[in-house]
């Protein structure tokens, strides 16, 4: 009788890996197809963690700028960063705030050096759905078993290593007995000593065999009946005594040297890129240090700057001071994910705090002269400027291409309290173009936002408000300079334009307002008392009874503008609302979320468009053998309320909106042991949009993904993986078949790790791409990479990449 | 030492009278802490025996057990239900002290004489972590900072972050809260003084969190000799 469970339990993990091995190898797919982007890797994917994600490039040729666009469950607008660019990969960190459950969306957007961009997915922008990462929500369990030792990343020796797991807060159900523990794949679970509520692998006791190096320990915890109750890991560092001794001086430092020499044969031009890369951390009491170059041959003086430079002095959380590259986070309304080349720095004394930026935002660029003119045969053109008469004798006007000014920012923000219960901040942002910085260019631009921020919360943080506002004013073109008196006298007073109003007021506040930024008519708004460069948002939080519920309101006039934050979307107001339930003992997230907006708060477009989004999505993680499965649907519709009847008559109907867009997703997670250890997962996306505008761009969009990895023995792993799109877009079909299989394995004692990739695309998208890679692990400092991509596409061309790097570790 | 004596007297027996008669639960082989490294000298004793081992890293630590350090030594001691680290530094005596009920534990450190930095996290609404001295019991939510307890009975006690609550269980009697930055002292006559932390107290603070080993080696005709340490200018 005692076997049935069993027996039910075998048959169904055997269906479960029969359906994740084949029962999908019918449809679906997952279509990440580009061009420019052969793989994304995304970090653990924790609620509240920092989510890291890289894209590898096929090649970084043709692309000038890398950007990022992610938005949280339940929520319309998408929040964008740019990436990273070094080498040949992309990365970016997403902050802990933003990294909520149950999902995150994200696309990536590729602009090149034509001046067009692309995204990845493909067609995000047509209507593909972007990509989803399942975030996992803190688990009650990481609070039941504790790992005591080792912190994560410590550096211990043999002598001090210590691995210890606690079950002292663990329920009755959890039998400590059959705990695994594994180390870099090898079990050690027999050398524990169970001491009451402890597990303890002490250094007398430790397998000698697991040379130095990075370890990842796994603990996997069964509950009474065998099932998998609860899983960790960590990874920590074995060092030798000497290694140990230096780090544990008083002054500790590391750092390390990265140099990439790599060919890109694309599209028959053959590039060499030069890379060298350097980090050092040094630290002291309660001092670190940190300095960080990236040199690359891709820098070119007629580009905004590839390379990077950066050097930081922290002390605790009071002192933060950093110099070169930085990306400082002020009020995401005036600044938020800009790059700025100068000093970010902050003093954090918990009443009152101080926070300040400045720096260069862009580099000038110097524009190109085309064409000269004379005053009586210049054409009329946005790129025909007036030229320095004295340099070109004769002219005074040219065609040119614009080039960009050199823009430099300012921003300082104190505040009162040290954001644990309430803070109060204030802030001040002035950006100003040179118009000095180049030759050729037009309407150098500057901008002045003031803004203020308030949070409080109580009851340990349950109950949260949060708010920010902020004011903009931007002139549009600082050419001329300010106003001078005559040219007030010549409009304000009377027999002028403006009779009725006094040039000496006029004056007044001319002098006031020009001590911030210029005065003249490119100044805006015009309309301040219509709130159109007003932008505000107020938020509260409720956290009791296993819910959580945010409730948010966002205002944006259509005029508002910040030169530290290029990705606002702006002309928008409404409501938000995500409530996220957890049930069964935290195995079931139930989250739902409602966001209303409507753009036109000036009234400067013809009609106001409503956007809605329904959002609703079902977690499920078991503690037992069984997949964990997410299950979302999302519902946006778009409408301006113009109609199309009559189309030839009526000519509003060409600006009608009035599309819905339908999307279900399902993504799946499964670690399984079927022989050997693997790790699967499955997702699957439908969306459809109607569109009834006068465009018809319906679009119908599947997709599905498989993977799974196997862990055949600690040496050798291999991945597969199966990807299918079938989609149609204005009644356009494209369907591929994407096939990846791969794997890697380890030699010579852990000291060269061979991998190897052949990813085929077959149907509308046709390419083979194949990467070898070798790291050969030269001294215990030193690696050696060698990589080859090749890329085919069948009928157009064969590229590849061939690429040594170097990593030397100090 | 007559009025340290004194207190001694009185304050270990009613704490450890305390502990036990607390106790709903019989007591359980529950591990409380763990010494996670050791250098040098570090002795450990079971409750009611009389002799002292020497302690090992992986050590299970159970109620009212001791852990004694010698000169130059150093323990790292780790509470089971991940609520704390103590850093035990030279010729310090204390004792461990806990109940788990269901999935909670009260903890409470004894510290007879010595310098002991820790960081403690915050503890849920129905948990405590104490300290106890002859002179004063702290009660501790979440904050780093240093205790020690001297040989002329004199408590100091400075803090990094948190707060905690303190009362004086000497003569005097009283209690107060010490804040973040701040440091008190309490002479053997029960009189205290707060005051903002001065650089002496941040060195201090910083010195506890020194935990690695010197090392010297020594070249000679008959091999080489190493020579650990822990550096005296950490104190």
């Amino acid at each position: 009788m005692r076997k049935e469970p069993e027996v039910f339990i075998n048959h169904t993990k055997f269906f479960l890996v029969l359906f994740f091995l084949f029962g999908v190898g019918v449809q679906y797919n997952y279509a990440q197809i580009s061009n420019y982007v052969s793989s994304v890797k995304v970090g653990d994917a924790k609620e509240k963690t920092p989510l890291a994600i890289s894209a590898d490039l096929f090649s970084s040729e043709n692309i000038s700028q890398i950007d990022i666009a992610f938005k949280t469950f339940g929520k319309n607008e998408y929040l964008k960063r740019e990436m990273l660019l070094t080498g040949n990969t992309a990365s970016v960190t997403i902050p802990a705030d933003e990294i909520q459950p149950p999902y995150l969306e994200y696309y990536i957007i590729l602009s090149l050096k034509d001046g067009t961009s692309q995204t990845y997915p493909l067609g995000v922008d047509h209507g593909v759905a972007p990509i989803q990462i399942p975030i996992s929500a803190v688990s009650e369990k990481d609070k039941q078993i504790l790992v005591l030792s080792p912190d994560a990343g410590e550096m211990l020796t043999q002598h001090d290593m210590l691995i210890s797991i606690s079950f002292v807060k663990a329920p009755d159900q959890v039998d400590i007995s059959k705990t695994k523990i594994y180390l870099n794949d090898q079990d050690v679970s027999s050398f524990a000593v169970n001491a009451g509520d402890l597990l303890v692998i002490s250094g007398d006791n430790f397998p000698s065999n697991l040379g130095f190096g990075s370890l990842l320990l796994k603990v996997e915890v069964y509950d009474k009946s065998g099932n998998i109750y609860h899983s960790i890991s960590r990874s920590f560092q074995l060092v030798t005594e000497e290694l140990a001794a230096q780090a544990g001086a008083q002054w500790k430092y590391y750092g390390s040297l990265r140099g990439e020499s790599r060919n890109e044969n694309y599209n028959s031009a053959s590039t060499w890129y030069n890379n060298l890369g350097a980090d050092f951390t040094g630290t002291v009491d309660q001092w670190r240090l940190n300095g960080s170059v990236y040199l690359t041959s891709e820098e070119k003086s007629n580009r905004q700057p590839y390379n990077r430079y950066s050097a930081t002095v922290q002390n605790g959380d009071w002192l933060d001071l950093k110099f070169g590259d930085a990306f400082p986070r002020f009020p995401s309304l005036i600044m938020d994910g800009k790059r700025v080349r100068g000093f970010s720095g902050a003093l954090n004394f918990g009443a009152f705090n101080i926070q300040t930026s400045f720096g260069e935002t862009v580099r000038n660029v110097e524009g190109e002269l085309l064409e000269k003119y004379t005053a009586a045969n210049a054409p009329l053109g946005s790129n025909i400027i007036s030229i320095n008469q004295l340099k070109y004798p004769g002219y005074q006007y040219g065609k040119v291409n614009m080039g960009t000014y050199n823009r430099n920012v300012f921003v300082l923000r104190p505040s009162f309290g040290s954001g644990e219960n309430f803070q109060f901040g204030l802030t001040y942002l002035h950006s100003k173009d040179d118009p000095g910085s180049i030759e050729f260019g037009a309407r150098p631009q500057e901008n002045l936002v003031f803004g203020s921020d308030l949070m409080f919360a109580f009851d340990d943080q349950n109950v949260m408000f949060t708010s920010q506002a902020a004011f903009s004013l931007v002139n549009k073109d600082i050419s001329s300079g300010n106003l001078s008196d005559a040219q007030i006298d010549s409009v304000f007073g009377p027999n002028s334009t403006y009779s009725n109003v006094d040039p000496g007021t006029v004056k007044k506040y001319k002098d006031l307002i020009s001590k911030f930024i210029t005065v003249n008519q490119y100044l805006g708004p015009w309309n301040p008392q219509e709130l159109s460069s007003f932008a505000g948002e107020a938020a509260l939080s409720l956290n009791y009874f296993d819910n959580t519920l945010r409730t948010s309101y966002i205002y944006r006039g259509n005029d508002y503008q910040s030169f530290g934050q290029s990705f606002l979307r702006t002309d928008v107001k409404g409501i938000n609302f995500i409530d996220r339930a957890r049930f069964m003992d935290n195995k079931l997230f139930v989250s739902i979320g409602y966001e209303s907006l409507n753009d036109n708060l000036q009234k400067t477009k013809i009609a106001t468009t409503t956007f809605e989004t329904i959002s609703a999505s079902v977690s499920y993680f078991p503690r037992t053998d069984f997949p964990n499965v997410t299950i979302g649907y999302n519902r946006y519709a778009n409408n301006n309320g113009l109609v199309l009847a009559d189309t030839l008559k009526n000519r509003n109907a060409m600006f009608a909106v009035d599309d819905i867009t339908d999307r279900v997703s399902l993504a799946m997670s499964y670690d399984f042991i079927a022989g050997v250890r693997h790790s699967s997962s499955f997702s699957f996306t439908t969306s459809s949009r109607t569109d009834n505008s006068l465009a018809k761009a319906n679009a119908t969009f599947n997709m599905s993904s498989l993977n799974v990895t196997s862990y055949w023995t600690s040496q050798l792993m291999s991945l597969c993986g199966i990807v299918y799109s079938a989609s149609e877009i204005s009644g356009q079909p494209f369907n591929y078949l994407t096939i990846t299989v791969g794997g890697k394995y380890r030699l010579l004692e852990n000291k060269l790790q061979l991998s190897a990739s052949l990813s085929p695309s077959f149907g509308d998208f046709e390419r083979q791409a194949l990467e070898l890679v070798a790291d050969y692990n030269v001294l215990a400092n030193l690696n050696l990479v060698f990589q080859t991509r090749i890329f085919r596409i069948p009928g157009s061309a064969t590229n590849s990449i061939i690429g040594l790097t170097t990593r030397l570790s100090i | 030492m007559k009025w340290k004596n004194l207190i001694l007297a009185f304050t270990l027996p009613l704490l450890v009278g305390f502990i036990s008669g607390g106790k709903s639960s019989a007591p359980s082989d529950t591990p409380v802490a763990l010494v996670k490294k050791i250098v040098k000298d570090v002795k450990y004793k079971k409750e009611n025996v009389s002799d002292w081992e020497a302690a090992k890293t992986g050590l299970p630590l159970k109620d009212g057990e001791e852990v004694k350090t010698g000169s130059k030594s150093l323990a790292l001691i780790l509470f089971t239900d991940g609520s704390g680290l103590l850093r035990v530094r030279e010729n310090a005596i204390l004792h461990i002290y806990g109940q788990k009920e269901n999935q909670r534990m009260n903890k409470n450190t004894f510290v007879q004489k010595g310098l002991v930095g820790f960081d403690v996290k915050k503890q849920a609404e129905n948990e405590e972590f104490k300290f106890t001295t002859p002179t004063v019991v702290a009660s501790i939510r979440g904050t780093g900072g240093f205790l020690d307890y001297s040989d002329d009975s004199t408590f100091t006690m400075s803090l990094d972050s948190g707060d905690v609550a303190l009362d004086f269980t000497g003569v005097g009697g009283g209690g107060g809260m010490l804040h973040s930055r701040h440091t008190v002292t309490i002479n053997s006559r029960g009189q205290f003084y707060f005051r903002q932390q001065n650089d002496n107290d941040r060195n201090l603070s910083n010195s506890t969190r020194q935990t690695e080993v010197k090392k010297i080696k020594i070249n000679t005709d008959s091999g080489d000799l190493e020579i650990n340490y822990y550096g005296s200018e950490n104190r």
